[in-house]
């Protein structure tokens, strides 16, 4: 006997997801979801844009995401804003960061008290993409040294994200990365994405970036 | 390897669909649905499924079946439609980069077979 189903696998996470987007609008908190694969740069930019966020008086929240260590949240602490730290290895190790583990850091951070919570997701550019985190923009970093064409790799990361960041342009000299090739394979992936060009290391192009996420500062 | 958290989250909606439509014999398949953009390796979620299904009485002798679907795509300049093999959104006919996606997303159960 056959039994029409019609369920979306991922519905639970898709509605905590969406409640979690109607919480944080009501605080008018902005929510960012940083994606890339590890060693990508996402930490380091961290570090470079939450001093200057802060001097303009945004308060900013911070939720790491790894399966294990909290040697983000480490690098992070200086910088004195709320952090949580989720491990995801008491899920399982999952390589993502699902809605149900958002919520209940974003409680912990007590957003009301919060301009912008940035999310830094486990190091990753398959799984993250597919679940929705509740953010209000998905962003991926993608570094020089990872080559110029992995947006076609990994199309659906580049499809989810309304922000790329090219990082490490600092090291372009010494790579066989094409940067226009690079460029052309995201906007053929996701033609509207909204492109940065970063170095962590010596700071170019972090005002700019910083710029644009104030610009979307919900107050 | 999303494939363990999209294994756990198909047996969650199956036990659901249990609860709500009263079946009490054993269900034999599965029919899965996944779109390509989804990056789902269809050995690997079968064989997540094969572990954890062994816990549950009525899924235990269930096999998982995975439908793959492709990518379809509609220009919202010109309203050409086409199907595509690789994952570039700009339409071929008139270049334009408002591109919806009609399929190859989508991610669901669309139906279980239960023992008569």
């Amino acid at each position: 006997m056959k039994i029409q189903i019609l369920r979306n696998i991922l519905e639970e996470n898709d509605k905590l997801a969406e409640e979690i987007r109607n919480f944080t609008n009501s605080s008018k908190t902005l929510v960012l979801n940083i994606m890339s694969s590890p060693g990508s740069g996402k930490t380091r930019l961290l570090e470079n844009i939450i001093p200057i966020l802060k001097k303009q008086d945004i308060r900013v929240g911070v939720i790491e995401g790894d399966i294990t260590t909290t040697n983000d949240a480490d690098r992070i602490s200086p910088l004195e804003v709320p952090i949580v730290q989720i491990n995801t290895d008491n899920f399982g190790g999952d390589c993502h960061l699902g809605s149900e583990v958002i919520k209940p850091a974003l409680d912990k951070l007590n957003i009301e008290k919060l301009d912008l919570v940035i999310i830094e997701n486990v190091g990753n550019l398959v799984c993250p993409a597919e679940f929705d985190t509740g953010a209000d923009i998905n962003i991926v970093v993608i570094s020089t040294t990872e080559g110029d064409d992995k947006p076609v790799k990994y199309p659906l990361m580049f499809r989810q994200c309304q922000m790329a960041i090219i990082n490490k342009i600092d090291l372009l000299e010494y790579l066989d990365c094409d940067i226009n090739l690079l460029k052309t394979n995201i906007k053929k992936i996701n033609p509207t994405i909204d492109l940065s060009i970063t170095s962590a290391k010596n700071g170019d192009g972090i005002q700019e970036l910083v710029g644009k996420i104030i610009k979307k500062i919900k107050r | 390897m999303h494939e363990m958290s999209i294994a756990q989250n198909i047996i969650t909606i199956l036990k659901d669909e249990k609860s709500k439509n009263e079946f009490k014999k054993p269900v034999k398949s599965i029919t899965l649905i996944t779109g390509r953009m989804n990056a789902v390796i269809p050995d690997s979620l079968k064989f997540c499924f094969d572990i954890i299904k062994k816990d549950i009485d009525f899924l235990q002798n269930s096999i998982l079946e995975i439908k793959e679907e492709v990518i379809k795509i509609r220009c919202n300049s010109c309203n050409s439609e086409k199907e595509i093999e690789e994952p570039i959104f700009l339409c071929d006919n008139c270049n334009s980069s408002d591109i919806e996606i009609l399929s190859g997303t989508d991610m669901y159960i669309e139906s279980i077979d239960i023992e008569d």
